[in-house]
């Protein structure tokens, strides 16, 4: 597989944001928490984005790049909307320690 | 107010034995002396998908990159090969170790704090004219004056209602009886999840204190 990178913050959390936009549809399958994945969600791509939009298009570290290129693998394994729901709050905290942030 | 061992039906008699495997004790020990980037690589590898450990020493650079050297980099080392310990034992008994590693951290940090003899496990507190609780509290701090109560969780998603309620309930039947019971919910996820999962819930929660991976540490301060 190829994966791609950006080189910069922004495109990183681009590339994190749309792997995490398909966790979060695999998430909804668990019908008693559909509006919980959707506020938990939305609580960590917002403090996702704020990190894209105060960073832009400052250059990322190669081993940050490739750590989010990691975890976006990580989640792409995953097929269990339990495990997904878990990993909604998990993977926004390895991005931002992979990008140096506070999570 | 008193506390009392629980009744163990055959559930907790199956976890029993989970909660006396050492690999609970030496995944607690590491995670009691690591830092915030440590437990969130090990709530990652525990329910991650690959075993590899290269893959998840890329995944966190700041702790395997090639500055993070001598003590630092042996204790990662050693948390990242208990937490891939638990993720190998399969999806069914996982989520129980997770569970039973939570616990025991939560114990071994408050026995930092008030020593090992007043923290309990399994353990029901009992007041009067209150009927008993079906379930025990996970970990519990027995002092004279001074008694604390803790429900552990693995992840954000585990706060309920029912949880929060009894420890609610729990510290008001106390302060009817005259004492001041400390209630706290110890859940092994990011206070940011955990926020979301509480806005969604009527249960009280001004009186119980939540602790986070961020604040876990708060457990053993005095």
């Amino acid at each position: 597989m190829t994966q791609e990178t950006g080189g910069t913050v922004d495109a990183a959390i681009d590339r994190a944001l749309r792997a995490y936009e398909a966790l979060a549809e695999l998430g909804e399958g668990v019908e008693d928490e559909w509006s919980y994945v959707q506020d938990l969600a939305d609580a960590w791509r917002s403090r996702l984005e704020a990190v894209a939009a105060t960073r832009a298009d400052e250059p990322l570290d190669p081993t940050a790049d490739a750590a989010v290129d990691a975890a976006i693998g990580e989640i792409g394994q995953i097929d269990d909307p339990h495990r997904a729901i878990d990993w909604l709050s998990t993977f926004p905290q390895v991005m931002l320690l992979a990008l140096g942030e506070r999570p | 107010m008193r506390f009392q061992d629980a009744a163990r039906d055959g559930r907790a008699v199956v976890y029993a034995g989970i909660q006396a495997d050492p690999l609970v004790a030496r995944a607690a020990d590491l995670l009691a002396d690591a830092g915030q980037g440590e437990r969130i690589m090990a709530r990652a590898v525990m329910n991650g998908e690959t075993t590899d450990p290269g893959t998840w020493m890329a995944m966190f650079p700041t702790l395997f990159g090639p500055d993070r050297v001598g003590s630092g980099r042996a204790r990662s080392e050693a948390v990242l090969a208990a937490a891939l310990e638990v993720a190998e034992r399969g999806e069914a008994v996982r989520s129980q170790f997770r569970g039973a590693i939570v616990e025991e951290l939560t114990a071994r940090m408050l026995a930092r704090r008030v020593g090992r003899g007043a923290v309990r496990r399994e353990r029901r507190i009992l007041f009067d004219g209150v009927r008993a609780e079906i379930h025990p509290y996970d970990v519990t701090v027995e002092r004279d004056g001074a008694p604390e109560a803790y429900d552990c969780k693995w992840g954000a998603r585990g706060i309920s209602d029912d949880v929060l309620h009894q420890l609610d309930d729990a510290r008001g039947h106390a302060d009817d009886e005259g004492e001041a019971l400390r209630t706290s919910l110890v859940v092994f996820d990011a206070m940011r999840s955990c926020d979301v999962r509480l806005s969604r819930s009527s249960a009280p929660t001004d009186g119980t204190r939540i602790v986070a991976l961020e604040t876990l540490d708060t457990l053993a301060a005095p």
